[in-house]
């Protein structure tokens, strides 16, 4: 139950930053910008998929 | 330089109140630690060095609001303003940065001084050389290793929000970035841990230093509480503060060209 219930959490965490990435994609003209967001939207995406919960 | 000395005489006007706050606080501090009237001379100590690590923690908080006030200025149109003039973004960024880490420097200094004044009220031998330590070897070496690069980050994260400035979303960068900091910071901390003594120490501190060690020894005794003695607590890594003036560059160059890009 409870592994299911964290299994739920980490799609729906990894949803939300992939909608995030998408708009710190889109949402500016600048490279540097994107390239800061990618880094901090990596490393969150990182720690929910591979950290430990 | 023309344009450098017009924008520090700016930045004094936004953020000269502020900068005289927190300097004024360093009188408020002296009279706390003046206040300290434990019966123990080791408690005493305790207490104001404690007081010490408050203030240099409530000062860093100060000069990162100070920084990261862009928010304030886009209301006030002086960040469209900005924009618009002929200083490049690293201008604009490093101007910003160096009045903060002056005003930083200053007051570290300071309470370096509140330092040096305490272990003289506890009775401690000082020579030359550890007033000096105490008064502006550790302060710039605190400054290097925690307030420089936090005062860079503040800055990165501000322009990094004005780059979405236009489409609305800011919040989402400002989040995104305040909470990927504290994992990126793990991996950084890790990796300093990893190199850290790799090449010679800093000892610091000299007299007073053998005192604090054997009391660290003390403690260490104690089972319950763990302190590693592996290198002695009062020999500083010099790593660390390569390690974050070199991020606190990257950094301001990263804020700088978002600067840059959002200004084409």
């Amino acid at each position: 139950m409870t592994q299911a219930f964290l299994i739920v959490l980490r799609v729906l965490a990894v949803a939300l930053l992939a909608t995030w990435a998408y708009r710190l994609w889109n949402g500016t003209r600048s490279w540097t910008a994107r390239a800061v967001g990618a880094f901090f939207s990596a490393a969150l995406l990182w720690q929910v998929l591979g950290g430990r919960w | 330089m023309r344009a450098f000395r017009c924008l520090v005489w700016l930045e004094f006007r936004r953020s000269g109140v502020w900068a005289a706050a927190l300097l004024g606080s360093l009188a408020f501090w002296a009279w706390g630690l003046f206040q300290v009237r434990a019966v123990d001379v080791a408690q005493q100590l305790g207490i104001r060095l404690l007081l010490l690590g408050i203030a240099g923690a409530i000062g860093a908080l100060v000069l990162a609001l100070m920084v990261g006030r862009l928010r304030g200025d886009t209301r006030a149109g002086l960040f469209q303003m900005l924009l618009m003039t002929p200083p490049t973004g690293y201008v604009h960024v490093g101007t910003r940065y160096a009045f903060a880490a002056a005003t930083a420097a200053l007051y570290y200094m300071g309470l370096g001084g509140l330092a040096w004044w305490t272990l003289r009220l506890s009775g401690l031998p000082l020579d030359a050389g550890t007033v000096a330590q105490l008064a502006l070897g550790l302060p710039f070496y605190a400054l290097g290793v925690s307030v420089i690069p936090l005062l860079a980050w503040t800055l990165l994260l501000v322009t990094f929000q004005s780059a979405y400035r236009v489409s609305g979303t800011g919040w989402i960068p400002g989040t995104v970035m305040a909470l990927g900091t504290p994992f990126a910071l793990r991996w950084l901390v890790n990796g300093i841990e990893r190199v850290a003594y790799a090449l010679p120490g800093w000892p610091v501190l000299g007299s007073v230093g053998a005192d604090l060690i054997e009391a660290a020894q003390g403690i260490a005794e104690d089972p319950a509480v763990s302190v590693s003695l592996e290198h002695p607590a009062l020999v500083l890594p010099q790593e660390p503060l390569w390690i974050m003036l070199a991020l606190a560059v990257v950094l301001l160059l990263a804020a700088g060209r978002i600067w840059q890009e959002v200004e084409a």
